[in-house]
């Protein structure tokens, strides 16, 4: 069972509340080689302290976006700041955490190593690398397969530790990319407990999922993403209210044919 | 709460969160754990990654050097069992840096395990040494073990020491650098075995290993003189047995220039992030 109260204050007086966003996004814009233009001319604001839903269809610009947040992708055009820092600087990247939608763990080296090299490329030293991974392991019901390789893992652990190692190294910036898929209903309860428990300590979480009650459930405020562009934003009680819908799922399909039906094409 | 002393820890604020606005500060450099992952990587396979390469060179001794060697003349002077343990080492070294780096990178690459690193603060360059140093340790293991070996055995001796430092850490970086290219830019498995079977290891054995150009017809001397892998071959021959079939000079400027061209090529990679990320 995770336990996320080990490793957070559950928001005790985490301190300073930092005048700037945790992610300002100016004029983004991201054309693939062969001209495929992803996203074009994105802004978009996320408070510190906020737990933030995008949310859209596949090939909306959603994972080219975190892509670029997280210096995985060259942006186009645009700037892009991580509480204030260059995307690309050192102090911008230590402060945020990504798992993404693929499980992309290290297949050479132990559930261990995994979490401590992580950290590692981090700049944490060996002794705080290994407590810290020992927590997450525990947290996570890992312990147990602390020297097994992650190609031998059930797909539930696999994301249970890819979840760990993007907290190895304590990310005020934490980006969830589509973090439930293919998980069951039970571990999907338990990272739901965890990630709340995460924001209530002060950490800034930006989620994608295509589980529109997750995002409900979760999120403070949900933006909703179609070719490149926010198309709305607001609480989810501020865009059932705005598009007379029962549900975000009664949100989401009004925006995009509304979009559509205005005539925005989806980049191509 | 009071905040741990360490420094990445020191940035945490009471409550577990970082300060933004805190200096990074690394408790150990993010490189030396690179370096560290690459190093683990191949020693976790030490038997494919060492004891195989070495094996196979060791063969070559024994059959083309103790085996057949008697029955071969001399070559200027250096008994031929002798004559073969410079290329065949140069070959050993070079063909695990390479392999070592084009696989580890390829694997980065192919699994996205690579984005792990892409997106933390280690500096582009950094990057790349990591990347590469799995590849030059690699080398060197295989080399040094190879060294001792072939003295052993054939009872060669190392006439120039400093020329065969100097070719094998040029040697290094260039096949490690080559390494991290092909890794980069290949798209499967196959197109790594294509590079190491018909292009590596033809140049390996046409690079003059098991005989001197000098021996050759003329045309084929010539066809030898434009192969890279001839140079390292003369190189590491001199360094061993004092006598090359080219200047000290020439082979190792020709080696310089490879580790100068491959590692700015590497270099141009990682910091333009050109086929690392989209």
């Amino acid at each position: 069972m995770i336990d996320a109260a080990s490793t957070s204050d559950s928001g005790s007086g985490f301190g300073v509340a930092a005048a700037r966003p945790a992610l300002s996004v100016r004029g983004f814009t991201k054309t693939y080689e062969g001209g495929f233009t992803a996203v074009d001319g994105l802004d978009l604001d996320i408070p510190d302290g906020a737990f933030f839903g995008l949310l859209g269809p596949n090939g909306a610009g959603k994972t080219t976006l975190i892509g670029a947040i997280c210096n995985l992708v060259r942006p186009t055009a645009g700037e892009i700041e991580v509480f204030g820092h260059a995307h690309d600087a050192r102090e911008a990247r230590r402060l945020v955490g990504l798992a993404e939608q693929d499980i992309n763990l290290d297949r050479f080296l132990t559930v261990s190593e995994v979490l401590i090299y992580h950290a590692g490329f981090f700049g944490m030293g060996r002794a705080h690398a290994r407590r810290r991974a020992a927590e997450l392991m525990d947290v996570f019901d890992l312990s147990a397969k602390a020297k097994v390789r992650p190609t031998a893992l059930s797909g539930g652990m696999r994301r249970r530790l890819l979840f760990a190692r993007a907290l190895m190294h304590e990310p005020r910036l934490l980006i969830l990319d589509e973090p439930t898929a293919g998980v069951d209903v039970e571990l999907r309860s338990e990272l739901w407990e965890y990630t709340r428990r995460l924001h209530q300590a002060g950490t800034t979480i930006l989620l994608t999922t295509h589980y529109l009650e997750e995002a409900e459930a979760l999120c403070e405020e949900i933006a909703l993403i179609r070719g490149g562009r926010i198309i709305a934003r607001d609480t989810a009680d501020g865009l059932r209210a705005q598009y007379d819908a029962d549900d975000i799922a009664g949100v989401y399909l009004q925006a995009m044919q509304s979009d559509a039906a205005a005539g925005n094409a989806v980049p191509a | 709460m009071t905040p741990p002393v360490e420094g990445t820890v020191a940035a945490v604020l009471p409550g577990g969160l970082r300060d933004p606005d805190a200096p990074f500060v690394e408790d150990r450099r993010g490189l030396l754990w690179l370096c560290e992952r690459e190093i683990v990587r191949f020693m976790k396979l030490w038997m494919q990654t060492l004891i195989a390469p070495v094996m196979s060179s060791l063969l070559f001794i024994v059959v083309f050097g103790l085996a057949l060697g008697d029955n071969i003349a001399d070559v200027d002077g250096v008994p031929y069992k002798q004559f073969i343990v410079p290329g065949l080492v140069v070959q050993a070294i070079l063909t695990a840096a390479y392999s070592n780096n084009s696989s580890t990178v390829f694997q980065a690459r192919s699994d996205r395990f690579l984005n792990d690193v892409l997106s933390s603060p280690l500096r582009w360059w950094e990057v790349n040494i990591g990347l590469a140093i799995g590849g030059v340790v690699r080398g060197l293991l295989t080399g040094i073990l190879l060294l001792i070996l072939g003295m052993a055995i054939t009872g060669v001796g190392v006439q120039q020491p400093l020329v065969l430092i100097v070719a094998t850490v040029l040697v290094l970086i260039a096949f490690a650098q080559l390494g991290v290219i092909a890794g980069i830019y290949a798209k499967s498995w196959d197109f790594m075995a294509f590079v190491t079977s018909l292009v590596i290891l033809p140049l390996s054995f046409l690079g003059g290993i098991f005989y001197s150009v000098d021996r050759l017809p003329a045309g084929w001397e010539v066809v030898s003189h434009v192969n890279p892998v001839f140079y390292l071959v003369q190189a590491f021959r001199i360094g061993f047995v004092g006598q090359g079939d080219v200047a000290t000079w020439l082979a190792l400027l020709v080696l310089l220039t490879l580790a100068v061209g491959l590692s700015a090529w590497c270099a141009w990679l990682f910091k333009t992030g050109h086929r690392l990320k989209p």
